[in-house]
């Protein structure tokens, strides 16, 4: 190694080495969801076609059956459109429940109708499996259902969406819970700020039309939630500022607070009466983008919620990193007292922390409210520790002063990586609190020894 | 850094090595739980595999936590791994359609299990629960047999549940009935022993005049028990359970509760995996299957030899 390199590798290490073990774990669960996995859609419906002109050749009679789902359908249509091109006969489509399908085939076989060969998705084979074993018209009948293959399941597109999708959440509310941390404060509020932000606009929304509601609405009916969490953001920190409230009380106290008024405000119930169109923000995909895989170019709908988690991230280290409140941001939380000392008006740095950190925990409740059509005020149960320890895991101080906004969204994958793979490889829902409690430990053990200089302590001393 | 990066690695493989299983079933159903700190739905997952292992699949449980995002998570794993079938417990009788309709969009089929989805046009297969509305009835039948017909009578409520709204629902409907029994209170107590204790201390400051309290589950049912002791008043108001969980059962033997609620979380999970199972054979399946509650008074505890004698 060029020895002037060094110096740049170890602080790239020191930044980001989260990220070398999110990359571990991302390879590890790989290689532990190596599985059966079936081909879906148009895909399915190429396989079972080549599977049926190689066994029956030149000419048959084919009966195709799927489900209703829009991705069943696309198989077999798909499928009937390559056996005619074939010059097959398609004796039926039939797309509908598997009791229906099963009635249906059997509706088929006592008309006496002849049938070569029954093609369906994999949801289907076991129906057709069955009608094979009872019905003795169809023992020479071909059951053409899509072959296996095996892959990893973290490691589809499918999969590796969702784990992004899963932390948006979290993920925009440590945002402002790192600016907060780095103030050397912490704000214990957010996971009850999510319920009310969520109840908030689910009441706005139906007290301005229901199902109803313009799109305009909508987006206004977002914007007060958000804008109300912010206000809620600014008392705790006016409590913290201005009466020299601890951070840790003056939002354990706001916590309570925000978690009843969602309480009260939906009456213990949730909210539901929403507009189909409310879903855009955490359910709807519109930002199409190009992934070159070998051979291909696969094109990959981005979820609107990791869109706008992204752009928040860019902004947000734009902010930390290049401009004069990023920098007085870590002033204030390396050493109040100098920061105070060189001009720099703490009381209103802290301020601005804090308002941040509600105005993002207020979008994650709009988040969760879009993704889920409906409010209630159960939701954001333990997001504080989730979102607390994304923020540790990524390498930032719970002493203040130090931490990068990156490492935050790489500590959040750590946890959705981790979450996600435990669900994936069948982990005990007991084992997973384990794990996620251990990994938290190892971040901030891995911290205090950074700051150590990679030193253990010689002697441990105990008393 | 390089030693330490390498040790937390190994740390994290190996403590997650040997969790993942791979096995040869003939399917895979993806259950999502309300919760696994309620024993009722522990005995519901057992109930499950033991179903599941009898035709030769195997069941994925997790248990969404009372958190209604974390249980579309779960949903979303399940797509991702493409099990056969998926059975919920919904977190929000509500909030849980958005998942449900995504699992759809794949042809996974769905199945509810003791808490039914409200969402509108949300396609569940089938519907396996306790008849809860009927166990109301029977807590009130209760209720009115034990308060000889006269008394003032709280409720330990839980309203975010459907299960728990059924059964509060066929209590006031059955208690109606005895014209001499009245309904004073409804409180929440968040379906939990501690919070219901809580409850039922505020319970007494504001209405000390009552005879009977009815709880929506064994949990909060125990937890007005303990503050009836605290308060020296166990004696005077009688309790109604719900649910027959261990601890309830045992309250009943104890004489801590005068019923509780025979609820078979066992029947449920057996008869849910059944009907997914079938289902996806290609077989007929109801849309709702009722379980039917029973009262459990002091009679069957004391015939009922898992208990412990009274301590």
């Amino acid at each position: 190694m060029p020895h002037w390199f060094r110096p740049h590798l170890s602080r790239l290490v020191n930044d980001y080495g989260m990220l070398a073990v999110l990359l571990l774990m991302c390879l590890y669960y790989s290689w532990a969801t190596w599985r059966v996995r079936y081909p879906v859609g148009r895909d399915a419906a190429r396989r079972v076609a080549e599977e049926i002109v190689d066994r029956q050749g030149e000419k048959a009679e084919v009966l195709v059956v799927a489900g209703t789902a829009k991705i069943e359908r696309q198989f077999s249509d798909t499928l009937a459109a390559l056996l005619g091109e074939r010059g097959f006969r398609v004796i039926d489509i039939i797309n509908d429940s598997p009791p229906k399908v099963a009635a249906a085939v059997r509706q088929l076989v006592e008309q006496g109708t002849h049938i070569d060969a029954v093609a369906g998705t994999k949801n289907c084979r076991r129906v057709l499996d069955r009608q094979k074993e009872t019905l003795s018209a169809l023992a020479d009948t071909q059951i053409a259902v899509p072959e296996s293959y095996q892959w990893p399941t973290f490691l589809t597109a499918r999969n590796l969406l969702n784990v992004a999708n899963q932390i948006v959440v979290i993920a925009v509310i440590a945002i402002g819970m790192t600016m907060v941390i780095i103030t050397a404060g912490i704000d214990l509020s957010v996971g009850s700020l999510v319920a009310l932000s969520a109840v908030v606009v689910a009441k706005l929304i139906v007290t301005s039309g229901a199902q109803q509601a313009t799109n305009l609405e909508l987006f206004w009916c977002s914007v007060a939630a958000v804008a109300m969490c912010a206000a809620v953001g600014a008392f705790s920190g006016l409590m913290i500022t201005a009466f020299r409230i601890p951070p840790f009380i003056a939002t354990l106290g706001m916590m309570q607070i925000a978690s009843g008024l969602a309480f009260i405000i939906a009456r213990g119930h949730s909210i539901y009466q929403l507009p189909n169109a409310f879903t855009w923000l955490g359910r709807g995909a519109d930002l199409v983008v190009p992934i070159p895989v070998p051979l291909e170019i696969v094109w990959i709908a981005v979820p609107n919620a990791v869109v706008l988690m992204i752009a928040l991230y860019v902004a947000a280290h734009f902010v930390m990193a290049k401009t004069s409140l990023g920098r007085y941001i870590y002033a204030v939380g390396g050493n109040r007292r100098a920061a105070q000392l060189s001009g720099i008006r703490t009381g209103r740095i802290l301020l601005i922390a804090y308002v941040v950190s509600g105005a993002v925990a207020g979008l994650g409740g709009v988040i969760v409210a879009s993704q889920l059509k409906a409010g209630a005020p159960t939701y954001g149960i333990m997001y504080e520790l989730y979102v607390i320890a994304a923020v540790v895991v990524g390498g930032t101080s719970l002493a203040g002063g130090e931490g990068k906004i990156f490492g935050t969204l790489i500590g959040a994958f750590i946890i959705a990586v981790i979450r996600n793979g435990m669900n994936l490889t069948d982990v005990q829902p007991y084992t997973q609190k384990v794990v996620l409690g251990a990994v938290i430990l190892g971040a901030v053990l891995l911290d205090m020894l950074k700051r150590q200089g990679w030193r253990l302590p010689t002697r441990l001393r105990l008393s | 850094m390089k030693r330490f990066s390498i040790l937390l690695a190994t740390l994290i493989l190996s403590s997650l090595l040997g969790c993942g299983e791979t096995h040869t079933s003939d399917g895979m159903i993806g259950v999502s739980l309300l919760t696994m700190t309620n024993p009722f739905f522990c005995d519901m997952a057992e109930a499950m595999k033991e179903e599941a292992a009898k035709h030769n699949f195997t069941v994925i449980i997790t248990a969404g936590e009372f958190d209604p995002a974390r249980q579309k998570d779960q949903v979303e794993d399940f797509i991702v791994k493409q099990v056969d079938a998926i059975v919920l417990c919904p977190c929000d009788s509500k909030s849980v359609g958005t998942a449900i309709a995504k699992a759809r969009q794949e042809g996974i089929p769905v199945f509810t299990a003791d808490i039914a989805c409200l969402a509108e046009g949300v396609d569940v297969v089938c519907h396996v629960a306790s008849d809860n509305l009927g166990g109301g009835h029977a807590a009130a039948k209760a209720m009115a047999e034990v308060l000889e017909g006269e008394g003032k009578v709280a409720i330990i409520d839980y309203p975010q549940i459907e299960s728990v709204i059924l059964r509060v629902e066929g209590f006031k409907a059955e208690i109606v009935n005895t014209p001499g029994i009245e309904v004073v209170a409804v409180t929440s107590g968040g379906a939990d022993k501690k919070k219901s204790a809580d409850a039922t201390e505020d319970l007494l400051q504001a209405h000390p005049e009552i005879d009977g309290i009815f709880a929506i589950n064994d949990p909060s049912a125990l937890g007005a028990a303990a503050t009836l002791e605290k308060n020296d008043r166990a004696d005077d108001i009688t309790i109604v359970g719900f649910d027959a969980m261990p601890e309830g059962r045992q309250g009943v033997k104890d004489g801590k509760l005068y019923a509780t609620i025979t609820q078979d979380p066992v029947k449920i999970g057996r008869t849910v995996i059944d009907r997914a199972i079938s289902y996806i054979g290609g077989e007929q399946v109801e849309k709702e299957e009722l379980i039917p509650c029973e009262i459990y008074r002091k009679a069957n505890a004391d015939k009922d030899t898992t208990l412990m004698d009274k301590q």
